[in-house]
Formats: structure tokens, C-alpha cells, sequence
């Protein structure tokens, strides 16, 4: 049974900027929401696909040294802007599509989350825009 | 009458060069493409702005033509 094995290793940028060596986690989410259209006579609920609404999560770690994650994000919040996520960094392609969120709204940005012995990392979470997705 | 032609006021449009390898190469033109927040990569320092060059104002030529009578 053939299998494929993919070691996740995804090359991110936010706003054009390559901060690939700054996140150690992400999700890209397509969601489209779900509108009830049940209707009296069905036994179930049905849904129709309403706005699109997607979410890019990342974590990354944080740092304040010049075009880094800081200098980065900080005039990002509040405001929207495009970010891109690739499987890895090699030619995109069928196999290595790269998928653009355009338009997309970054809410907060957590400045500092320090604890003791441990690097500073931050989620942040991109909301909406316009999913696209190209194989060239 | 000496008449300024202003043509060009108002249509000078900004170029950027990349400042950071976070980018691209420095030093090459970025063009930003659509959705890019450009405000936010000019206050990380990712990129800077280069006004196009403007041309050159032609040579005065004293023609006085305020003839006081």
C-alpha cells in the first residue's frame, strides 16, 4: 500500500516577509461558514456555505533584534495584509502548492510572553481574506 | 511671459529597494504585491523609499518681462 511520508517543514511569510526560521508551528485553516437552512419537514439539519472566514495560527518565536518578529508584526496589528504558507522550501509545484491568504486581519500580538528559562514565543492568528492556492 | 510647465507634479511614484534579506536581495526593487502593508515593511525597516528621480529644471533664462510702465 503506497504511503507518503511528509516531514513537516513549511516555509512562512507574513506581510512578504520570510519568517520561516521564526515559527516552529503553524495551521492554515479554510473555513467557510456553515448557514443553517433547515427547513420544517427535514429530520436533520442541512447547511449552505456562507462567508469565507480562514485562519492562519503561528507560533513563533519571539524576538525584538532588527527585522525580526517584532519589527515584523508590530505595525501589522490591526490592519490586514498577505500571508503564504508552502509545505517545504523547495520549487512550488503540484506536490508543494503554496497557499496565500490576501486581505487577511491580524487582531492581537501578545508583546512579550516571558517566562523563566524559556524563550519568548507568540501565537498569533491571522484571520479572513481571500484564499488562494497555486501550484506554479 | 515665462510659463512653468508642471506637468510631472503629482505623479512621482515611489520605488523601494530591499533593506533586509528577510525580503530578498538587498538592494534590488521590491514591488509590492496586492495586500502587501507597505507602511508596515518601511517601519520594520525591510524596505526604503526612493522618490523617482525628478527632471531637471531647465536652465533660467533671465527674460524679464515685468515691464514697469
Amino acid at each position: 500500500m503506497a504511503t507518503s511520508t511528509y516531514l513537516s517543514n513549511p516555509v512562512v511569510t507574513v506581510n512578504s516577509v520570510d519568517l520561516t526560521d521564526q515559527t516552529s508551528a503553524s495551521t492554515l485553516t479554510r473555513v467557510i461558514e456553515a448557514l443553517e437552512s433547515t427547513s420544517f419537514g427535514k429530520t436533520a439539519r442541512v447547511y449552505v456555505g456562507g462567508l469565507e472566514n480562514s485562519t492562519l495560527t503561528l507560533t513563533m518565536y519571539n524576538s525584538f533584534a532588527a527585522t525580526e518578529t517584532y519589527a515584523t508584526l508590530a505595525a501589522l496589528v490591526g490592519t490586514s495584509t498577505t500571508v503564504t504558507i508552502k509545505p517545504t522550501s523547495a520549487a512550488t509545484s503540484a506536490t508543494n502548492p503554496i497557499s496565500t491568504l490576501t486581505g487577511c486581519y491580524l487582531e492581537t500580538l501578545p508583546i512579550v510572553n516571558a517566562a523563566l528559562g524559556a524563550l519568548d514565543t507568540i501565537d498569533i492568528t491571522f484571520t479572513g481574506g481571500v484564499y488562494s492556492v497555486a501550484t506554479s | 511671459m515665462l510659463r512653468l510647465d508642471n506637468k510631472s507634479a503629482g505623479t512621482d511614484r515611489m520605488i523601494y529597494t530591499i533593506a533586509s534579506t528577510k525580503l530578498g536581495i538587498i538592494g534590488d526593487p521590491y514591488v509590492p504585491a496586492d495586500g502587501i502593508n507597505v507602511a508596515a515593511l518601511l517601519s520594520g525597516g525591510f524596505i526604503v523609499e526612493q522618490s523617482t528621480p525628478k527632471p531637471k529644471k531647465p536652465a533660467k533664462t533671465n527674460t524679464e518681462t515685468n515691464e514697469e510702465i
